[in-house]
């Protein structure tokens, strides 16, 4: 019970709003090179999106509904040809090294013609942010190198994640409610390895990913404590793709069913074993799973944030276009003050919607951020003008060593407060929100907008609403969002209150 | 609904759920498949059996002679299923409507009467435009003692499949001048029609359309000359309950497809629906689905008792409807969770439907506006 004194005080006992403006903070610190970097990703993105994005994309939604079963081996290939699979991987792990934040602007141009095939590009990402997050910087970078070899041979290999079951989707995302799930996906330690018996559904991209990053628990019913997290290459013993889902939207990108059936994984392929302490300090595990988990969405959600805007500027320039060339009552649809009214509203909210997931990634640029490491401008620009031989030969070796793991937790995991963990996820979820809300609002309102023509498939409108539906469920829920970030921002000052414990 | 306080229709009340239950519940997915997999015509066979493709048809014309109370009650019921069958009957109601707004009764009973089949008694209608809102692209010469008609209109509902088509078209005179539009009808049996392939829509899938071309095709005049826009009007208002009803029977299945799975599915260690903010999503849907009942009963008994200001009442239940079933559809997919994103579940179909629905009778926003333009001039 919070006394009226106790209450009184609530609003001054979180930070001042001042506080929390990260671009006024992160400014001043950021390397000058991003912005020309970022505008150089942005126009990439957009001329794929002319060169292969618009021309297909209707024609491909339309025929994964004559055929529910396929998928999109030849747009992996294209964005593997174009580069898109490497280009956020850090240049230590061989990868393009364009900064991290960029993608987000780059989800937003992709999003904008088409959000399934966006996925297609970056389900991968995920699977990258999943492994990255491990700090297990040896596997990582074994299986980022396999990635940039697959875009020279032509052959990709891209990652996915693997993390929602058949009975668990919001529970398995909060560590506070994970040892209540009706979880399945059960490692056993045995010599050598783990086996691993259960599995995994809604996996984006899982049946074309070389490699899933895969969480399974080596208790069931105590997972907030013995969590493991593996590599799992396609094809290994044991590991086979069941149903391919049947969705609204998004259908350019498959969601799979994962089936581990006695799936032997060896040692090396664990990114992470919870139960093993070594280098992580002195968090308990409980703390260092969620720690993980944070770290994974505090990139992802803003991206979904940014898929959303993507939507919701595809949607309102398709509303556009059709308003500046479409009669009603005798004059164009765009001089009719409703209509201008309706355009306004949708033009203010992919501007709020970009501003929010823009926001979010400046809170992970701060000292205990994510991308805080690599964009201070000593390491911006060594990483961006030293030659490849260096990280290739002779720095690439160094990430075998444990000493070389163990300067990476300590980095990442140990100098990371508890209070900027909340901080980047916290808004992570204020971002993935605003995002997925404005995309299925201005969606809606294209249709609206065009009437008749909005319904009909090749005029791109009714693909958008599909689309944009599936960006408030996954990456959590918006409703599990709105209780992390109630618990982040709001409710992690207030000592008495509790989340998920009603 | 409501209306069935009205004992009279609860027959029709309970021959729509039979009818939904048994004949639209177990094939939803599949029906829904089309135009990629098969058009459910046996079910449209089955429905017209049943009489429910002449509800406020007259006794003479061969219908059942009931009024927008009956075929509101029979739309709510099949739409909790299935909403795609409920556009098909609305099309149709609705294309007789305007025949009966016309003064084609004669016309309308000679379909009904020598209709050999279900599609033959079928009439195909470009249900989700208002021909006086974008310009018809159909135009119709005097042709001796008849009409030719010439063009191409879109998204004509039931097009190509039903038996007729009525269509707006601008007719031609002498010294060129075209004043309002008038409706023909059409045997889409006849020479010079080309028609699309089917439009493969938002939602609605089994409720088929495509666009058709004309080229000289004879035309029967429904109604006076000109007078296209009344005959529409006065439809339209009517037929706004019909919209308002399949609303609400979508919104009533997901509200009860989202009941039943969130006392079925686990989350923290407990059935979904005892987690609070969940439980206020529910909420917030149950008390949209209760006011849609009110709301399409009380629209149904004003047009049927032809209460002052009947079509401003019918029209606001519509677009209120909407709003909330668009919304509600929305919130029904998020209790569900990815399954309400998979067509394993009904969630995201009856998303789609009601967006679709939203679309019936013209644009949107514009009949909002129209709405607001009749009030003040006090119709």
């Amino acid at each position: 019970m919070i006394s009226p004194e106790g209450s009184k005080s609530l609003p001054d006992r979180g930070s001042r709003f001042d506080e929390s403006l990260f671009s006024l903070q992160a400014m001043p610190k950021i390397p000058r090179g991003m912005l020309k970097e970022t505008q150089k990703a942005v126009a990439l993105a957009r001329k794929f999106n002319d060169e292969v994005v618009r021309p297909q994309a209707l024609e491909i939604d339309r025929q994964t509904h004559a055929d529910p079963e396929y998928l999109p081996w030849d747009l992996v290939k294209k964005a593997n040809e174009w580069g898109f699979y490497t280009m956020f991987i850090p240049k230590l792990f061989g990868g393009q090294g364009f900064n991290m934040p960029a993608s987000a602007y780059v989800v937003e141009e992709l999003s904008s013609a088409c959000v399934g095939i966006a996925n297609v590009v970056f389900v991968h990402y995920l699977g990258v942010a999943g492994i990255l997050a491990s700090w297990n910087v040896s596997l990582a970078n074994k299986i980022f190198r396999e990635v940039v070899r697959g875009q020279k041979s032509g052959k990709p290999s891209i990652i996915s994640l693997a993390i929602t079951e058949p009975g668990a989707g919001t529970d398995v995302e909060e560590n506070e409610l994970i040892d209540r799930a009706r979880l399945n996906c059960h490692a056993e330690k045995v010599k050598g390895g783990y086996i691993v018996n259960g599995s995994k559904i809604f996996i984006s991209m899982g049946h074309v990913s070389e490699w899933c990053c895969l969480i399974a628990y080596r208790d069931l019913k105590k997972a907030s404590e013995n969590t493991v997290t593996f590599a799992v290459r396609t094809g290994t013993k044991g590991f086979t793709f069941g149903k391919h889902e049947d969705k609204m939207g998004q259908r350019a990108c498959p969601a799979s069913e994962l089936i581990f059936e006695d799936c032997f994984i060896p040692d090396e392929y664990v990114l992470r074993d919870s139960s093993i302490r070594e280098g992580f300090g002195t968090r308990p595990i409980a703390d260092l799973i969620e720690q993980y988990i944070h770290f994974v969405v505090s990139v992802t959600r803003p991206a979904v944030g940014a898929f959303g805007t993507g939507v919701a500027r595809g949607a309102y320039e398709t509303a556009l276009k059709f308003a500046g060339e479409t009669e009603v009552g005798g004059k164009l649809l765009i001089n009719h003050e409703w209509a201008q009214a309706m355009l306004a509203e949708m033009y203010k909210n992919v501007v709020i919607g970009r501003l929010s997931y823009t926001e979010a990634n400046y809170a992970n640029g701060l000292p205990g951020g994510i991308y805080n490491i690599l964009q201070r401008k000593p390491v911006y620009y060594y990483q961006k003008y030293a030659p490849k031989f260096i990280f290739d030969y002779l720095i690439s070796p160094l990430l075998d060593l444990e000493i070389t793991q163990r300067i990476f937790r300590r980095l990442f995991v140990d100098s990371q407060s508890l209070e900027v963990q909340q901080r980047c996820s916290g808004w992570a979820s204020l971002a993935k929100i605003v995002g997925t809300d404005m995309g299925v609002k201005n969606s809606q309102m294209a249709v609206e907008l065009m009437g008749q023509a909005g319904l009909r498939h090749e005029r791109g409108a009714e693909k958008f609403l599909r689309d944009s539906k599936l960006l408030q469920i996954y990456e959590g829920t918006n409703q599990l969002n709105r209780i992390n970030l109630f618990n982040n921002l709001i409710g992690s000052s207030i000592p008495q209150a509790r989340a998920f414990e009603e | 609904m409501l209306t069935t306080i009205k004992s009279e229709l609860k027959p029709f009340e309970d021959l729509a759920h039979n009818f939904a239950v048994r004949e639209l519940a177990a094939n939803r997915k599949a029906n829904d498949s089309y135009p990629f997999g098969p058009f459910f015509d046996p079910v449209v066979a089955r429905a017209y059996e049943a009489g429910l493709l002449g509800i406020t048809v007259p006794e003479e014309c061969s219908g059942a002679g009931q009024g927008i109370g009956a075929l509101c009650v029979i739309l709510d019921r099949i739409s909790a299923v299935d909403a795609s069958l409920s556009g098909i009957i609305f099309t149709n109601a609705l294309a007789q409507e305007i025949m009966l707004a016309a003064g084609g009764k004669d016309t309308l009973k000679g379909i009904m009467e020598k209709a050999t089949d279900t599609r033959s008694t079928l009439i195909a209608y470009p249900a989700f435009s208002n021909p006086g809102e974008t310009q018809t692209g159909l135009d119709a010469v005097r042709a001796g003692g008849t009409f030719r008609l010439s063009g191409t209109i879109e998204y004509v509902v039931l097009g190509g499949m039903a038996g007729h088509a009525l269509v707006p078209a601008r007719i031609k005179g002498q010294d060129g001048r075209q004043d309002g539009y008038t409706f023909f009808l059409v045997d889409q049996g006849g020479k010079g029609i080309t028609k699309t392939e089917p439009i493969f829509s938002l939602g609605l899938h089994a409720c088929p359309a495509v666009d058709l071309t004309l080229a000289g095709v004879e035309g029967i005049p429904v109604g006076k000359e000109g007078d296209g826009a009344r005959c529409f009007d006065h439809a339209s208002d009517r037929m706004h309950a019909a919209v308002a009803a399949i609303q609400c029977g979508i919104m009533k299945g997901a509200f009860q497809e989202a009941l039943s799975y969130s006392q079925e599915r686990f989350q923290g260690g407990r059935e979904i629906i005892n987690w609070s903010a969940l439980r206020m999503l529910l909420g917030d849907m149950a008390v949209q689905a209760g006011i849609a009942d009110i709301v399409v009963s009380g629209a149904a008994m004003a047009v049927d008792q032809q209460d002052p200001q009947w079509g401003l009442s019918a029209r606001a239940a519509a677009l209120h409807l909407s709003e909330l079933a668009c919304k509600l559809t929305t919130d029904g997919i998020q209790i569900l969770g990815g399954n309400g994103y998979m067509k394993d579940y009904g969630q995201e179909k009856r998303f789609r439907d009601a967006k679709q629905v939203q679309a019936l009778l013209g644009l949107f926003p514009l009949r909002k506006l129209g709405l607001v333009s009749a009030m003040a001039k006090g119709q």
